[in-house]
């Protein structure tokens, strides 16, 4: 019994990390889903999330101090919730730009594309570092999501909470948008067949950047959120985008649950094996993808590909 | 034909025998002994890292490295020579420490290698310049291997080591917070060399390490690890864990409100991981060798050359691995000219001899060079948060200063067996 109560806070404890993990796989989720490529800057584009929350809750504007004074006399809740939003638009422009550049590789080899958004989050990292330094950073975080919560005689991070609902929001706010809009089928149905969707008169073009710019606006959202328990500095990309890339191949490529799967499964291996095998719990994630894919290579909820027939 | 065959022959020969004609050479002095009547520019390697877990680290030691040159040129250089220094990335990567080091001394012919954070970098560095008897400086990494079994004729270590930082820190802690303690330690050498000294320490003044658990490279979320230090309860956490990780950790500490209760040793802090946190995320007692705001000769100068040099930096202070970066290739390029050549063994002699007064050093108590270890014997500092800072980055508050004697590892001369002067290549750059 006593074994079973020391258990319980770090099953909580992995799946509230899970469903982080989760999030930070979502928007790469949706590119390679969709677009059949990999986004290698999706870590950049994480890290440059969090340097844009940075600015719209605490902006430096050298030429405008007034404007710059009435900013910053708003709560800090307003402004959080400005950057949380905000924050991933301006990625998501960024990602449009970013897509821009891509064309010209689709159709080519998928090597090309990989090459090109592994030059990208190469550029992104320095230009962050050019633009606000190599120093830590900090997100603050307003009070009410702040602090500490008492849960018997344990602390929990109460940010942690607030993290874990709402990626919950996200995840459930990307399935709605996928399964019961109109947009979301015409998504879906890109992903299934580019060349049919076309023929029935969508501009595939347009398709690709929105789901382009949606896939790095979700990397950027998850950037904000993990901003104030990973820290902020202009490597941190690196440390999202392997355990994305590790999740959606072990939810199943393109599969939104299978990515939440994966995630919570990622977050369960790395949590339990923190508290009682240490040593092992950044190990652990892939002994978790080499135990799954040795015996399911298409993933948790990958289709059956025509070779496995 | 058979003339212009002849004449191919000879250019495939001549070109062969060019092509390998460095590996005929007399090997003592084969690099480059032609080249210093030729004033060419001494070239420093600096290995450092750009990215990794002590990135930030290593572009601060990098800059103090680059200060000692700059201060050199302004000069007129060593022995009439200008110094290059030329910088590649180590990636907080061992197997690219080794890539980097043979480029280096083949490719680049530096004639001396500086820089180091982590200590698996600093090995693997050190094996190659071993190889070649090119000079090798360990700037910052302070496992008590690099100095113990890892020592090498070419290697000399110029911070504080894990074994120096518990011995100034972990009995008194003992006695003001408990016996029970935790280890927090990073999984590679450095963490486990320093929470052995640290767990030595603690058994020998009849305390109790009460679990050791061990943090990965890399890792970002320590949730799990502060519910278990909450389960166990010991009255001290004793932490080995360093670069963007101990960023990490300080940050979730605070938020789980864990910062006052345990109490938490460091037993180094590093500068540029704690620079610009935040009041709260320094919490704890933690060890360095210097601090900025040290009321002793040299240092505001040190300080204002530092500013005046650096103005757009992040880090608006020096720290340690900055002070470090400095000390080590200062005293690299005087023993140089000491010696008034270029020689390896001759330098390698001079820093074995060295003595460094505690006022040219900026610390409390002279330092000198174990020549059995190859290890900078220096003042060690304990410190806290400065919960009265005299200004913005006045952040530490220094609680003691421990001279060099009383912080000695007295196991490193037995485990180090520093290879002959006569085993190791001498060259001559």
């Amino acid at each position: 019994m006593s074994a079973l109560v020391d258990l319980l806070p770090h099953l909580v404890n992995g799946v509230s990390l899970g469903l982080l993990f989760a999030l930070m796989a979502l928007g790469f989720m949706l590119i390679v889903g969709v677009m059949e490529t990999i986004n290698l800057a999706h870590g950049s584009l994480f890290a440059l999330g969090m340097y844009f929350a940075i600015f719209l809750i605490t902006p430096q504007l050298g030429w405008f101090p007034e404007t710059q004074a009435a900013y910053l006399a708003l709560p800090l809740g307003t402004r959080y919730a400005i950057a949380l939003l905000f924050a991933p638009v301006l990625v998501g422009v960024f990602g449009m730009a970013l897509e821009l550049c891509m064309r010209r590789t689709y159709g080519k080899d998928p090597l090309y594309g990989l090459l090109l958004t592994f030059g990208a989050a190469l550029v992104i990292e320095e230009l962050i570092r050019v633009v606000w330094g190599s120093a830590e950073r900090q997100l603050p975080v307003p009070e009410p999501i702040s602090g500490a919560l008492l849960i018997g005689d344990l602390l929990y991070a109460r940010y942690r909470f607030f993290a874990a609902g709402f990626a919950c929001l996200m995840i459930g706010a990307l399935w709605f948008f996928l399964e019961k809009t109109p947009y979301g089928s015409i998504v879906k149905a890109g992903a299934h067949d580019s060349e049919m969707v076309r023929a029935l008169g969508i501009n595939l073009s347009r398709l690709r950047l929105f789901v382009f710019a949606l896939g790095v606006g979700l990397a950027a959202v998850a950037g904000v959120i993990m901003a104030p328990i990973w820290g902020v500095r202009p490597q941190v990309g690196v440390d999202a985008v392997v355990p994305a890339f590790l999740i959606i191949v072990l939810g199943g490529v393109g599969s939104l649950w299978g990515a939440v799967a994966a995630g919570l499964l990622v977050g369960l291996a790395v949590g339990l094996t923190g508290a009682y095998a240490s040593e092992w719990s950044l190990m652990s994630m892939y002994l978790l993808f080499i135990a799954v894919v040795t015996f399911r290579s298409r993933g948790l909820f990958g289709k059956k590909s025509i070779l496995d027939t | 034909m058979n003339d212009r065959r002849k004449l191919l022959k000879t250019a495939v020969v001549g070109a062969g025998l060019y092509g390998v004609a460095p590996f005929y050479g007399p090997w003592k002095t084969n690099r480059a002994w032609a080249q210093s009547a030729q004033k060419k520019p001494l070239v420093i390697g600096l290995t450092m890292d750009s990215s990794g877990q002590y990135a930030a680290s290593g572009a601060d030691e990098r800059l103090g490295a680059m200060m000692a040159i700059k201060e050199f040129n302004a000069k007129g250089g060593v022995l009439g020579r200008q110094i290059e220094a030329l910088h590649m990335d180590t990636e907080t990567t061992p197997a690219t420490g080794t890539r980097i080091a043979e480029r280096m001394i083949n490719r680049n012919e530096a004639a001396f290698l500086v820089g180091a954070m982590h200590s698996g970098v600093a090995n693997a560095i050190s094996q190659v310049a071993q190889k070649y008897g090119c000079v090798y400086l360990n700037t910052n990494s302070s496992s008590p291997t690099e100095s113990g079994k890892d020592c090498h004729r070419v290697k000399f270590v110029w911070d504080g080591s894990g074994t120096n930082f518990s011995h100034a820190i972990v009995k008194n802690a003992m006695k003001v917070n408990g016996k029970n303690w935790l280890l927090l330690t990073n999984d590679y050498v450095w963490g486990h060399q320093t929470s052995k000294a640290t767990r030595a320490i603690i058994e020998a003044n009849g305390g109790k390490v009460v679990e050791e658990l061990l943090v990965p490279q890399n890792t970002r979320d320590f949730a799990s690890y502060l519910l278990k230090i909450q389960q166990i309860k010991p009255d001290v956490v004793a932490t080995a864990v360093g670069g963007d990780d101990i960023k990490a950790l300080r940050q979730q500490v605070v938020q789980s409100k864990m910062n006052m209760k345990p109490a938490w040793i460091n037993n180094q802090q590093d500068w540029p991981d704690v620079y610009g946190l935040g009041p709260e995320a320094i919490f704890g007692v933690f060890g360095t060798n210097w601090y900025y705001k040290l009321d002793l000769p040299g240092v505001k100068e040190f300080v204002a050359a530092y500013q005046k040099q650096y103005p757009g930096v992040a880090i608006q202070t020096p720290g340690n691995t900055y002070y470090n970066g400095y000390m080590a290739t200062r005293e690299l390029l005087k023993a140089v000219e000491r010696a008034g050549t270029t020689n390896n063994l001759k330098v390698i002699q001079e820093l074995e001899n060295l003595k460094v007064s505690a006022r040219e050093r900026m610390q409390h108590h002279d330092a000198y060079m174990n020549p059995v270890t190859h290890h900078l014997e220096q003042t060690i500092y304990m410190a806290s948060y400065n919960d009265h800072p005299s200004e913005k980055d006045d952040i530490f508050k220094i609680l003691a200063q421990v001279p060099p004697g009383d912080v000695e590892d007295k196991e490193a001369p037995a485990a180090c067996k520093l290879e002959t002067m006569a085993a190791t290549p001498s060259y001559e750059q």
